[in-house]
């Protein structure tokens, strides 16, 4: 055993969280780059229940006696699925790997009307907080981002969670929307505070490769515009105690994403399902692995249980480790402590000293010798800051 | 001497001529098909794909003609762009007669008829060939026409080929043996032996093609190269069949070979000098030696400053084959080590500039092309100015001069509107203006600098690419010009500063400045464009700091896409080069070139 790996015995396994990806929608929207694909027909619930479940029995091997601190259901649109589905899948994951007590378990859902009609039974089959995807509640902007449901759906979405027993609920919410102004922007947000979601994320719209936005780009405000919406927004979330604690998500007290704040700490995640990614630190090396689902719906249900249904496996060499770390990690708004990339890497400091020392001259971030913080600069200019830790062949 | 005979081809790029010399070899057997790859004379990949020939070749056959006879044909390729009209008619002084080869559809090129006019003054027999003759498209009598109007050769007896199918390929080289004359000289006369071409060869070291016109030069002769003085031992002597095939024999009075004798730097065997015998020097050279000077100048640089030691080296060898380049070291704040580097024109810039990133991998930055100035200063001096960052300030000049072309224009009468605009827009004087069937011929003096700017660019698009430019260096002549500096937050940025004319000077600094502001990426600070003339801001423009960049949404899951973003965005930052504190794409070195063409 080499010395490193006995270093690392010493230090506790990261936490442990599971994505589920269920990918299909009603029909894709233009913006979306996710993996999800327009349902046709009825869709292959249990034949794509019993992948997953294959798909976890493979998955599970590589934490043993390792529980699940998080489970995030995303997607696609997981909320077109019934319930008793998504309770065999969390069913499983308690039985094949197992869940603490007070896993956070998310399901993103939609504001249409049949979706609306499961949430009572998502709360009973152990999902315990709703990520409700509505986007803005300006009927011309919903149109325009292709979404199928209203304003009034929207709020009738939070009532019914609220009536079914949810009590973190997260709101997800778009601004820089095509023909958007600041008094828009900062409109849509005060109906979403107005519903008291325990959690908001605000994030901008952007054109991403691969979506019928970026081949026929709508007219968006300029980043002038975009930057003045984010600014002032972040003002009104603020007066309304959300406190911002990543790029784009803001949290009542005590109401953070725990799922998310695991990857932002650069713990580990199981992925299954049609496209998803893993992260899982070897138990006996230390080295951190990443692993992903073929993204095919179908190629995954033939696959699922079986090494074919991995896109991709590799181990994160060492070089890498700094970016994938600090990507992560530089997100939050939260302090990080030197002690954190130790363990979550198993490398010295020393490894990153110098790249933070850049940042540091840069005025991007701080470093008082046994955490790092961005400065505001830093925040403003993330990707900046990122690409200090750019392995140097990049 | 009477089977002899040396011509050579007068042809616009894509009119045919390679695929014509292909034919001949084919036809006079000396190649097996398989050796017979498309297009053998031209022998450089940049040549092949470009469809030009930048160094002249020749080919020596031997043709069985009606007359029972048996003739050697020494064709010499010659290379087909104005930029090398220096070593055109170096190669057409070699010969007795050229073949003026026009598509029978596109019809007369300028370049044909500025090099057709070279021919004619040099006494060779022009024989008009109409090629690609099977096209459909194929007006033989319109470009007869435009022959006899627009050159003044009797069109009559053209002849009609198609180099691609063989079509007419036997009248044609019976019309070379009958129409062109045999060369004449005296074999026991001392040696005279025009240097039509050189280049460097790894093994043999400098090859000289040359034309001899008196004498006999054989292996073992010590010979002199005239203009220097310089001798030599004769290693080799021999012709291309294509092929290097070595001759014992020698080459005698009339005959074009290949010459090889030690010589190490393509300097000791300039194109257009007269090799002679050292014991037995002839008493005249070959008239009409000149040194290639070159016109047109820019900084070549490095992106990568590691690569500085690589590019001197391979400007070294390219250098080796090409006596045109001229290169010296110099040294710019924005872009650090490079050299100056010296061109014959627009087309030998580029094509130095390809070799240098295909063939030595090399990753450049080249800035705008700008023309030599001739500057008095106060005190008196007269010095060559190739840089106009070093253009004495102000206060010391006493005089600018520019040089000045003389250009001819061949352009379809529906189209001479726009041109004239142009060439009046780029300060040029009208000489001539005829007008020859459907084609107007213009000619007109026009400042070299405007040239190298987007002339070329603009000139097609003026006349739907129906327009065709040939020039000539004239002299140089006094302007009001005055150096236009540009200034990046306040830093003077040497590699853009350019030499106008006084009155373009606000509209220049307008342009660019408004230019620079699209090709420069907001940065996190504001970053203001000036442009200066001496001490004085005439134009300015500001690229405003960006707010804020980063990416909004993340899917903690899959930092694969993310990665690869910030991956993405560094290779761009790599090719960036930092004024001050601003980075500046390569492109904007360039915006200086492209300017009120939007």
């Amino acid at each position: 055993m080499t010395l490193q790996a006995a270093t690392y015995a010493d230090t506790p396994a990261p936490p442990l969280g599971l994505y589920i990806h269920l990918p299909w929608c009603v029909r894709k929207c233009p913006y979306c780059d996710f993996n999800s694909h327009a349902q046709r027909g009825a869709l292959p619930v249990d034949d794509y229940v019993d992948a997953l479940l294959r798909d976890l029995r493979m998955a599970a091997t590589a934490v043993p006696g390792r529980r699940i601190e998080s489970v995030f259901i995303g997607g696609g649109t997981p909320s077109l699925f019934p319930a008793e589905a998504v309770g065999r899948v969390l069913a499983g994951a308690a039985d094949l790997v197992g869940l603490t007590a007070d896993a956070e378990i998310t399901l993103e859902a939609n504001p249409g009307t049949l979706e609306r009609a499961r949430f009572a039974g998502y709360r009973e089959h152990g999902v315990n907080r709703l990520s409700i995807g509505v986007q803005s509640f300006d009927n011309d902007a919903l149109a325009a981002l292709g979404r199928i449901h209203d304003a009034a759906a929207a709020e009738q979405a939070v009532d019914a969670a609220r009536a079914a027993g949810f009590e973190a609920l997260n709101l997800d919410l778009m601004y820089a929307l095509p023909d958007q102004d600041v008094t828009g922007a900062l409109a849509d947000l005060r109906r979403a505070i107005a519903l008291r979601p325990g959690h908001i994320s605000h994030y901008q719209l952007t054109l991403e490769p691969g979506t019928a936005f970026f081949a026929r780009p709508p007219a968006l405000p300029d980043p002038d515009l975009a930057y003045t919406m984010q600014h002032e927004c972040q003002a009104l979330l603020a007066e309304h105690g959300y406190r911002h604690y990543e790029v784009s998500a803001y949290a009542a007290e005590g109401r953070r994403c725990r799922h998310n704040l695991n990857y932002w700490r650069f713990g580990d995640y199981l992925g299954i399902g049609a496209g998803a990614h893993a992260k899982v630190t070897d138990a006996a090396t230390g080295r951190v692995h990443r692993e992903e689902r073929v993204r095919h719906p179908n190629a995954f249900m033939q696959r699922a249980g079986t090494e074919a249904a991995l896109a991709g496996r590799r181990a994160v060499d060492a070089g890498e480790l700094p970016l994938e770390f600090m990507m992560n990690a530089l997100r939050l708004n939260e302090p990080i402590e030197h002690r954190l990339w130790e363990q979550r890497t198993g490398e010295p400091w020393d490894t990153v000293g110098p790249m933070v020392a850049a940042a540091a001259d840069q005025g991007l971030l701080t470093d008082d010798g046994t955490r790092i913080a961005k400065t505001a600069r830093g925040a403003l200019f993330l990707d900046d800051l990122l690409a200090l830790f750019l392995p140097d062949h990049a | 001497m009477k089977h002899i005979r040396n011509f050579s081809i007068i042809a616009h790029i894509d009119h045919g001529k390679s695929t014509l010399a292909d034919r001949f070899i084919e036809h006079c057997g000396t190649l097996s098909s398989r050796e017979m790859a498309e297009q053998v004379l031209d022998s450089m990949d940049l040549e092949r794909e470009r469809g030009i020939t930048i160094k002249a070749q020749s080919v020596s056959l031997e043709y069985k003609a009606r007359d029972g006879e048996t003739y050697l044909l020494n064709f010499i390729d010659t290379p087909g762009h104005v930029d090398f009209s220096y070593e055109v008619s170096r190669s057409l002084y070699a010969c007795e007669g050229a073949l003026l080869v026009v598509d029978a559809s596109q019809g007369v090129e300028a370049q044909s008829v500025a090099n057709c006019y070279t021919a004619v003054d040099q006494g060779l027999e022009i024989v008009p060939v109409l090629n690609k003759v099977d096209l459909p498209s194929a007006e033989p009598d319109r470009v007869i026409n435009q022959i006899e109007e627009i050159i003044g050769l009797d069109g009559s007896d053209a002849l009609h080929v198609s180099a691609k199918t063989g079509y007419g390929i036997d009248d044609l080289l019976e019309a070379i043996v009958e129409r062109i004359p045999a060369p004449q000289g005296d074999p026991e006369a001392p040696l005279k032996a025009l240097i039509i071409d050189s280049w460097f060869d790894n093994y043999l070291g400098v090859v000289c093609l040359v034309r001899v016109f008196d004498g006999l030069i054989r292996k073992g002769d010590k010979i002199r190269v005239m203009s220097t003085a310089r001798e030599f031992q004769v290693d080799e002597v021999g012709f291309f069949s294509p092929k290097r095939t070595p001759w014992d024999k020698g080459l005698s009075a009339g005959r074009v070979g290949f010459v090889v004798a030690g010589i190490k730097d393509i300097d000791g065997a300039p194109v257009g000098d007269t090799l002679t015998h050292a014991a037995k020097p002839t008493e005249q050279p070959v008239p009409g030696f000149k040194k290639v000077q070159p016109r047109v100048f820019a900084g070549v640089f490095p992106v990568d400053a590691d690569d500085y030691e690589a590019f001197r080296d391979a400007l070294g060898k390219l250098r080796l084959n090409d006596a045109a380049l001229h290169y010296e070291p110099e040294v710019s704040q924005a872009l650090g080590f490079g050299f100056r580097c010296g061109f014959l024109g627009m087309l030998h810039m580029e094509i130095v500039q390809e070799r240098l990133e295909r063939e030595y991998n090399l990753n450049l930055i080249t800035t705008a092309p700008t023309v030599v100035h001739e500057v008095t200063t106060t005190s008196g001096e007269t010095i060559m100015v190739d840089n106009p960052a070093e253009l004495p300030p102000n206060g010391q000049i006493e005089e600018i001069r520019e040089p000045i072309i003389h250009a001819s224009i061949l352009v379809p009468q529906e189209h001479v509107g726009p041109v004239i605009g142009l060439c009046e827009e780029k300060r040029g004087t009208q000489k001539n203006m005829q007008f020859v069937g459907n084609q107007v011929s213009l000619e007109y003096e026009l400042p070299l600098s405007e040239v190298v700017l987007d002339f070329f660019d603009r000139l097609k698009s003026a006349s739907r690419g129906f327009a065709s430019f040939d020039y000539e260096f004239r002299r140089f002549q006094a302007e009001r010009l005055v150096k236009l500096d540009i200034l990046i937050n306040g830093d003077r940025v040497d590699a853009l500063s350019i030499i106008v004319h006084r009155d373009h000077a606000e509209s220049r600094g307008r342009d660019v400045t408004e230019r620079l502001k699209e090709i420069i990426p907001r940065q996190m600070f504001e970053v203001a464009i000036q442009a200066a003339v001496g001490s004085k801001i005439i134009a300015r423009s500001t690229v405003k700091a960006m707010r804020k960049n980063v990416t909004a949404k993340c899917y903690g899951g899959d930092i694969t896409r993310k990665r690869k973003l910030l991956e993405k965005q560094k290779a761009g930052k790599k090719r960036m080069k930092q004024v001050g504190k601003v980075e500046v794409p390569q492109e904007a070195f360039l915006a200086v070139l492209q300017v009120d063409n939007k």
